[in-house]
């Protein structure tokens, strides 16, 4: 896990020159979050959003960071704490955009951390609630590559423990690698796709 | 970054070189420093973190009157509006959240199961795999400290009170017929399906003034507000089939599930100690629709209807043919419920319930019918004025109509009823002292119309958290509850029953563990006198009945400390007397047991993708009376024991195959004794057991669900 938010931080690109508040902001965040430095990465996020009230992004990535940083925690009173704040920044975010694929999988990787953390206290109701989400946002987003890697990577995972072949998934991988290539970002501070990542999850699917 | 922006400020603004720097230290109410904190000026990109000593400083170029935020998690957001040149060498000390997970809670007499809770003694699926349990949530309950063992009933027996002092509530809203009909001596089931709630709270004492008429208990079950996909079940069992669909559009879902139950095939493998002329036949159907508006706001809809009919001729050594019991029952349930919160941190909630009941039965050569009515209301509205202080308040109307007749063999009729109103106000208040300390101060009052009779009940709880992972908590009520409806049927003078719960409680909860201590002292009085045998228009009634329960609960539960496995025990232990109904004096009831224990263990087996559990539950022996010798309740049964087993098999996501034994061992467990009417020729009377239909219960049945994703299953329905 400590990895993913380091490719996300890597991936994000620092292409334009900087012009405004909020460019250099983002960006000294994602340095930040390079850096391992997620506590100060996070308010980063959270100040710009103070002031970019109509954009999701700093939401989107303020949640993001409390999201990942909540997996592995032992406590359950920080992880309910971390990942209430986190939805908090999700509901902030889905307010500026509806119906973004972006925010939903990240939705269904909250729902994860909650899941990983006691699947059988929340296991029950966000497991069918994380299909719904997947589902959701395959339907807007049918060629984005986020959403298939994330859906592909959550079938693994029920599909491993059924002892249940995960090689149907390594075709939606591939898939959204190539898919991944070939994206055009056209919006600045876009998530990215995460190519080492998916490489590493195709990696595990061919074993 | 802080100079970049400078810089940029500077740029931009020509006419500001002046730069202001806002500094301080930021520490939690003990003065401890808090690492971390995240301070700006709202509305700008100027903010920092703060350092291992809590100190931080920043530079801004904004100038006047300015807000300054600081926020940290598990600690409230502190806001500070001041003019620039005044946040310098601040010292900001943030309070405790109180709503976060490890904040005091009020929990004297309550259990709580789902994942809401902040300690959940029961989670979603330990409803429905408790071994025991059946599918049934009132088994999985019955596992729990504060309950009785009384098989051959099936409801909630709470701490020494009746079934009847238990009150069921959905989303708040009072259920008055939350019982399947079942013939004498064969435990009853709830009727409603354990799926359809995402969280219980069940409360063994001490409950909030939002509750009343009940001595007892509270169960209150909250329904899902949002499914989450369409899907259809089919479950095919050795007793039925069911079959479920769930449709998602827009703003709204529906839920539909259909069952029929049929015992006969079962009872023909299996024949019980009953001559069944008409095995159990029940067809149940139940819809719920929920409509979430723009406002967020929230309707649900609920409604169910089932139909239930058997027939049987139970031995009866009073009866040389047997005894002849006939039922056909219709219920119908309509629950609508309506939240919506509005302005400044107010909430509303607000539903209204009907029932209609309607019975034949034939008792022997005779024939009752009966129809009850009942409507429920309420509307509620709670204000949040800081974190820290809450109030609600409400109000709510009860009508029940009940009328019966009783056809005798001469064909003689009888009819009579009666009508209970009932108007109640409520209104509560929490208040956190700090993180480590809260009350809730309720008060209650009643008007029966039936009864012409007004009542106050106070109510208060408090709790303290001594240290990180336990809290002590203190918990007082005064309770009212009309006399029960076979009661009121045949005579309305009467005054409430009534009954006042102390109780003090220490909880010590860790990561997948708690224990829990409760002890309690209920008084009773105003209970409801006879003098006949059994209750009739010819009974001479009275409140001249007293009682008492007191006792100590105790429940420990692990998880995982062994690899994949969950256990809890619960210990119960009750020392209650009664002077009620016809009793000559004060004694122990039949339904009470002096010890309880239940042992519950669950078990993954990955590789067998399956979950084995039992349930073992031992209850100390129950009083009955011996004619043949003197005295009243003057003997006590063999000790009861029963260990359940179940084994849940996941064939693949979407099917499971399920089954389930209970009283594996074929204890043969003994209720009480039937003595007959009169003696024998040596002149002692003799005796029959009152012992199980069937000393062991066997279930095998096959889920299967299919939705678009194949990943559900119906785990969650068994």
């Amino acid at each position: 896990m400590k990895n993913l938010f380091l490719f996300i931080g890597l991936c994000i690109a620092l292409n334009v020159t900087a012009q405004t508040p909020y460019q250099t902001g983002m960006k000294k965040a994602f340095s930040l979050w390079e850096a391992e430095k997620m506590t100060e990465a996070s308010q980063l996020f959270e100040r710009i959003s103070t002031v970019e009230t109509e954009n999701w992004l700093p939401f989107y990535y303020a949640a993001t960071i409390e999201i990942i940083g909540s997996f592995g925690l032992k406590e359950e009173a920080i992880l309910t704490a971390k990942l209430s704040k986190a939805q908090e920044f999700l509901n902030a975010a889905s307010s500026k955009s509806e119906n973004n694929p972006e925010i939903i999988i990240t939705q269904a990787l909250l729902n994860l951390a909650y899941i990983a953390f006691d699947g059988q206290k929340y296991g029950m109701t966000l497991s069918g609630k994380n299909n719904q989400l997947y589902a959701q946002a395959l339907q807007i987003a049918p060629q984005n590559p986020r959403v298939i890697l994330g859906k592909a990577e959550w079938e693994m995972g029920a599909a491993a423990f059924f002892g249940k072949s995960t090689k149907p998934y390594c075709d939606e991988i591939k898939r959204a690698i190539t898919l991944g290539k070939d994206e055009k970002i056209e919006q600045e501070f876009y998530p990215k796709f995460l190519l080492k990542r998916a490489l590493e999850v195709l990696k595990q699917c061919e074993n | 970054m802080k100079r970049f922006i400078g810089i940029l400020f500077l740029s931009s603004q020509i006419s500001l070189f002046a730069q202001t720097t806002i500094s301080g230290k930021v520490t939690d109410i003990r003065s401890n420093p808090i690492l971390g904190a995240n301070i700006y000026l709202d509305g700008t990109y100027d903010g920092t973190s703060t350092d291992e000593n809590g100190d931080f400083s920043f530079k801004t170029s904004e100038k006047d009157t300015q807000t300054l935020v600081i926020s940290f998690i598990s600690f409230e957001t502190f806001i500070k509006t001041a003019d620039v040149s005044a946040l310098k060498n601040l010292h900001i000390k943030l309070r405790d959240d109180v709503n976060s997970l490890d904040a005091v809670v009020i929990n004297a007499g309550t259990f709580e199961a789902g994942e809401k809770a902040k300690v959940t003694v029961l989670k979603p699926l330990d409803i429905v795999t408790t071994a025991s349990a059946q599918g049934d949530f009132l088994g999985a309950l019955q596992t729990l400290p504060g309950t009785a063992t009384v098989d051959e009933d099936g409801r909630l027996f709470v701490r020494g009170g009746e079934a009847e002092e238990t009150q069921i509530f959905i989303d708040g809203i009072r259920v008055f017929t939350p019982y399947t009909p079942s013939a004498n001596n064969i435990p009853t089931r709830g009727r409603y399906s354990p799926f359809l709630f995402k969280g219980i709270t069940f409360s063994t004492g001490g409950y909030s003034a939002e509750y009343g008429q009940a001595l007892s208990s509270v169960l209150l079950l909250e329904t899902i507000d949002e499914p989450d996909q369409e899907k259809t079940d089919v479950s095919l069992m050795t007793v039925g089939v069911g079959v479920g669909n769930t449709q998602i559009w827009d703003k709204n879902s529906l839920s539909v599930n259909a069952s029929y139950i049929n015992l006969a095939p079962y009872q023909e493998a299996f024949p019980d100690r009953n001559k069944w002329n008409k095995p159990v036949q029940s067809a149940n159907g139940e819809m719920i629709y929920r409509h979430t508006f723009k406002d967020e706001s929230l309707l649900k809809i609920y409604g169910a209807f089932s139909y239930t009919n058997f027939e049987l001729i139970q031995d009866d050594i009073n009866f040389t043919d047997g005894f002849h019991f006939g039922l056909q029952n219709r219920n119908l349930y309509f629950n609508s419920s309506y939240k919506n919160k509005f302005s400044d941190n107010w909430k509303l909630e607000t539903g209204l319930s009907f029932t209609n009941d309607h019975s034949n039965l034939k008792i022997i050569d005779d024939k009752i019918d009966n129809t009850d009515n009942s409507v429920h209301f309420k509307i509620k509205l709670k204000k949040q004025f800081t974190t820290r202080f809450k109030i609600s308040f409400g109000s709510e109307y009860f009508i029940t109509n009940f009328d019966e007749s009783y056809i005798q063999i001469n064909a003689q009729k009888f009819t009579y009823g009666f009508k209970n109103n009932l108007f109640a106000s409520f209104a509560e208040t929490d208040i956190f002292f700090s993180k480590n300390l809260v009350t809730k101060i309720g008060i209650r009052a009643e008007h029966s119309g039936l009864l012409n009779e007004f009542t106050i009940s106070p109510r208060a709880s408090l709790s303290y958290k001594s240290g990180k992972n336990s809290q002590f908590s203190l918990a007082y009520g005064q309770f009212y509850q009309n006399p029960k409806n076979d009661y009121l049927k045949f005579n309305v003078d009467f005054k409430a029953e009534n009954t006042s719960h102390l109780i003090a409680n220490y909880q010590h909860t860790k990561q997948n563990q708690i224990f829990r201590i409760e002890a309690y002292f209920k008084d009773y009085n105003d209970l409801v006198k006879y003098n006949t045998d059994v209750v009739g228009f010819n009974s001479n009634f009275s409140n001249n009945g007293t009682g008492f329960a007191k006792g100590v609960d105790i429940f420990w539960r692990q998880n995982g400390r062994i690899k994949n496995t969950d256990y809890w025990v619960s210990y119960s232990f009750l020392d209650t007397e009664r002077d009620y109904k016809n009793y000559p004096t004060a004694a122990r009831p039949n339904f009470a047991s002096k010890h309880n224990l239940s042992l519950v263990g669950k078990h993954f087996i990955t590789d067998l993708k399956s979950q084995i559990g039992f349930t073992y539950t031992l209850a100390s022996g129950r009083n009955y009376t011996n004619p043949n010798e003197a005295g009243f309740l003057n003997n006590q049964t063999k000790n009861y024991n029963s260990l359940s087993l179940n084994w849940a098999y996941l064939i693949d996501q979407q099917k499971i195959l399920y089954f389930s034994a209970n009283n594996i061992l074929g204890t043969k467990n003994v209720f009480g004794y039937n003595y007959k009417n009169t003696p024998n020729t040596n002149g002692t009377f003799d005796r029959q057991a009152i012992i199980p239909n069937a000393d062991s219960f066997f279930f095998v049945g096959f889920f299967w669900t299919m939705s678009d994703d194949k990943k559900s299953n119906q785990l969650d329905n068994l």
